[in-house]
């Protein structure tokens, strides 16, 4: 018996030698681990930014891609060193309840709201009050993505801000639960309408191969502004948190060769973001 | 119908190509199935045998729980192994949060149940006629214990292949405690995730095949190995 | 003696299932053991085998007390089991597991091929096979070659050939008394077949309902029995016949009538009966179905069955048969006492 117990103690330092290796390598290099939403990954500008912060400061830059909500649960958890989304209220109540620290603005995009390319609900054009209104009075099928992300909350915020309410349990307001991507095939599915970053929408009318079954419908009202942050987490909550080297993140996000990279950067061929750091 | 052809095409590139996300994902899946099939071989093999080989008391109720883990779904895996290894978390000093590691935990975790139950039942359905006749031809203690393995070495083999396939296709766990992240962490499964996330579905399909050759050769390789046993 | 029972019992799960008074084997001899199913035959062959315990008595492997006894025969004492099993592994392994755990690495398979060759199966053919690859005869020879090998002390068999050709069966059998033969192996055998038994044996034991009744050839009458107003018992029979005894114990009893105490002449008329009448008899009308020899003696046993349901043995001396044309297929009379020995 005792054979036994002895493998499978054997077993279990294997695992946990491991694990120790594993941490000290990871020490050795300057890693700086953020938490980021999927929108923001999904436009690629991280991986075309990383190298040359790289480059710049040393420092290797790795980012998980969830949502808003969860971006913010790990920043209070310790878990990442520095947070950057797109959610300016949640944000600030993340730095009120002292979890970050260093909030700085860095760009923005923006918000458009597509539907199909006949338009029944006839909303072409229209202001963003004017056409959510129509939503709700017509019933019109609308997608929400209803997962706590960046997305979601503006989309929430846009229905409030504009007097509607008490539609969350409406059979034509659909949450799916889901990414941005995932809820336009649903809306594509139902002939509905969403509301998307501009970023997900370049991607996806070029995997429509420029000929999407949904399309652009409200844009340039400045109630889509989708502005971009980035957060150190609090060294006070946080101690083990690498603060400086998020700092330097944050400072260089800022600086001018940044900024320049950031405004010149390319979605398939077609501009993404405004830099507006400070 | 287009997606499949597209995959399927796609696949093959990929492979040929040398496509290095591609190849950093299937070294990444690779490396944690690994390592949860060794860890998880190591412990739940003698736990399974001492299940399925000894009476005591209590013994049918810890059969009854460790088929309920068989049930465990891998996202509330991953949520556990992300609470206690998270920094708030009781091992958070080490760090392993978004690192191969945790997923190789969180997939040990997975697969185990299913070693220690279908050994079990492997050293279960052992012939009576087994013990009687090794003790008769004069093996005791040890003896008897390592050859009865040996005898229900199939089914602690098809208990290996049933865990590993577990462990090769699970996603809940490898976004959770891995976190996706490119190059490190991207394994197969959660790069699948990714694209068709992303609505790039024929990508997705194409990973899977690969996935699915990766699945195959193991299960060519212990096909062989067993024919050989 | 090699083995001493001393009033032994032993139970499953509340049952009392053997028992035994006192029981002597010697070294070196013969044994049988015939009973019907159920009679405890194997569970006899078990606990010679020391396997298990015993739960009441002492049965004493070369003199030596409880512990030493299990100690010592582990590596002298071997049984082969009724149907034929074998370990997940070719035959080469299987027939050398037991030298190597006993630490015997020496000429591991020239002994297999000689153990092989004493079952009758070709080495060449065979040593290389799967446990899969084989015929429930030849992987009953083949556990049996794995015993052999060792050169028992003791080699216990629980039915050998029952489940096997009558190929393997004759080999197995040749295998056997070879065994005694050439190392002084001491066998107890338990089997249907006891027509061979009677033929090779030194003793036969019968076992009913887990008790030795004696050795030759008993018939055994089992119940139920009606008990009739004059205070005999009487079984009736499909055909009609009637078996009466006296002195039955209880409704369910089983008689045991010795071979010798069996009388059976030709024809349907119970015409010349070589008892004496001072007893009631039971006369039965049958069929002559076998002759055959118990070599000891010279004596010849003459089984007769009645109603096509009920075997009777009779013990027929050489010159009876000289007498009278008892020839199977024939027509006979079997005649026996009314009073005979009861089992409850």
């Amino acid at each position: 018996m005792h054979k036994f117990f002895k493998i499978a103690a054997m077993g279990l330092e294997l695992l946990l030698v491991i694990a120790g290796l594993t941490a000290v390598a990871a020490a050795q290099d300057k890693v700086l681990q953020m938490a980021t939403t999927t929108s923001t990954d999904n436009t690629g500008l991280l991986d075309d930014l990383a190298p040359k912060f790289k480059a710049a400061t040393g420092i290797e830059l790795r980012w998980v891609a969830v949502g808003t909500g969860k971006a913010l649960e790990l920043g209070k958890n310790c878990d990442v060193d520095v947070l950057l989304v797109h959610a300016p209220g949640a944000e600030k109540q993340f730095v009120a309840d002292g979890y970050g620290v260093d909030r700085t603005q860095l760009m923005y995009n923006d918000f458009v709201i597509m539907g199909p390319r006949n338009d029944p609900a006839g909303v072409k054009g229209k202001k963003v009050a004017e056409a959510l209104k129509v939503f709700a009075e017509k019933k019109v099928p609308f997608m929400s993505r209803g997962d706590n992300s960046g997305t979601h909350k503006l989309e929430l915020a846009l229905w409030r801000q504009n007097g509607i309410s008490g539609i969350d349990q409406e059979p034509w307001y659909v949450q799916t639960g889901q990414g941005m991507l995932a809820t336009i095939n649903v809306a594509a599915e139902r002939g509905g309408y969403t509301l998307t970053d501009r970023g997900t929408f370049i991607k996806y009318e070029d995997t429509m191969k420029g000929d999407p079954p949904l399309v652009i419908l409200v844009e340039g009202d400045d109630q889509l502004f989708n502005q971009y942050s980035a957060m150190a987490v609090s060294p006070a909550k946080c101690p083990k948190a690498q603060y400086d080297l998020a700092k330097q993140f944050i400072h260089w996000m800022a600086s001018p060769a940044a900024q320049k990279a950031i405004g010149d950067f390319k979605l398939l061929g077609k501009p993404l973001f405004t830099a507006n750091a400070r | 119908m287009q997606y499949l052809i597209d995959g399927l095409i796609t696949a093959i590139q990929l492979l040929l190509s040398g496509h290095p996300e591609t190849y950093s994902a299937v070294a990444a899946t690779l490396t944690v199935s690994s390592y949860a099939m060794l860890a998880s071989l190591s412990i739940g093999i003698p736990l399974g045998f001492l299940l399925g080989y000894y009476d005591f008391p209590g013994k049918r109720a810890i059969r009854t729980l460790v088929d309920t883990c068989l049930a465990f779904p891998t996202v509330l895996i991953g949520l556990l192994v992300y609470a206690f290894i998270s920094r708030r978390g009781p091992l958070g000093e080490f760090g392993l949060l978004f690192s191969l590691t945790a997923i190789a935990i969180g997939q040990t975790i997975l697969a185990l149940p299913v070693v220690i139950a279908l050994t079990a039942t492997a050293m279960e359905s052992l012939d009576r006629q087994l013990r009687l006749t090794l003790l008769t031809l004069g093996a005791r203690g040890r003896q008897l214990l390592w050859t009865s393995i040996w005898e229900a070495r199939y089914g602690v083999l098809a208990a290996t292949m049933n865990a590993y396939g577990r462990v090769l296709t699970e996603v809940g766990i490898s976004m959770m405690v891995g976190g996706n992240i490119k190059w490190h962490t991207r394994t197969i499964t959660t790069a699948i995730a990714l694209e068709t996330g992303k609505g790039e579905f024929a990508m997705g399909i194409a990973l899977g095949l690969v996935l699915m050759s990766i699945a195959f050769l193991v299960n060519l390789a212990l096909a062989v190995l067993r024919k050989r046993a | 003696m090699i083995y001493r029972i001393d009033k032994l019992i032993h139970r499953y799960g509340g049952q009392t299932v053997l028992r035994v008074e006192d029981l002597g084997i010697a070294r070196g001899s013969l044994i049988g053991l015939v009973g019907p199913n159920g009679s405890g035959k194997s569970t006899l062959l078990r606990l010679l085998a020391l396997l298990e315990s015993p739960s009441e008595g002492v049965i004493q492997f070369n003199r030596a007390g409880d512990q030493e006894s299990a100690r010592q025969a582990r590596f002298q004492v071997t049984l082969l089991n009724q149907e034929p099993y074998l370990l997940k592994r070719s035959v080469l392994e299987n027939v050398t597991y037991g030298l190597r755990v006993r630490g015997e690495t020496a000429l591991l398979r020239v002994r297999a091929e000689q153990a092989l060759r004493w079952v009758g199966l070709e080495p060449e053919r065979f040593l290389q096979r799967r446990w899969y690859e084989l015929s429930g005869g030849e992987a009953q020879r083949v556990a049996l070659a794995a015993r052999l090998v060792l050169q028992p002390r003791v080699l216990l068999l629980d039915e050998p050939i029952a489940n096997v050709d009558g190929d393997s069966a004759q080999r197995i059998q040749e295998a056997v008394l070879r065994a005694r033969r050439q190392w002084g192996t001491t066998l107890v055998i338990s089997s249907h077949d006891w027509y061979w038994l009677f033929e090779v044996c030194d003793t036969v034991l019968h076992l009913v309902k887990g008790r030795l009744i004696g050795s030759g050839v008993e018939n055994i009458v089992p119940g139920p029995w009606e008990r009739r107003p004059d205070g005999f018992w009487s079984k009736r029979l499909d055909d009609g016949q009637e078996i009466v005894l006296l002195g039955a114990p209880h409704e369910g009893a089983v008689a045991v009538i010795g071979s010798d105490q069996v009388a059976v002449a030709p024809g349907a008329e119970a015409a010349a009966v070589v008892q004496p009448d001072t007893i009631p008899q039971v006369r039965l009308t049958g069929t002559l179905s076998r002759l055959s020899l118990e070599r000891a003696t010279g004596f010849v046993f003459a089984t007769v069955v009645v109603a096509n349901q009920i075997m009777f043995t009779a013990k027929v001396s050489p010159e009876q048969l000289g007498g009278a044309p008892l020839y199977p297929g024939r027509r006979v009379t079997v005649s026996f006492p009314s009073a005979g020995k009861w089992l409850a």
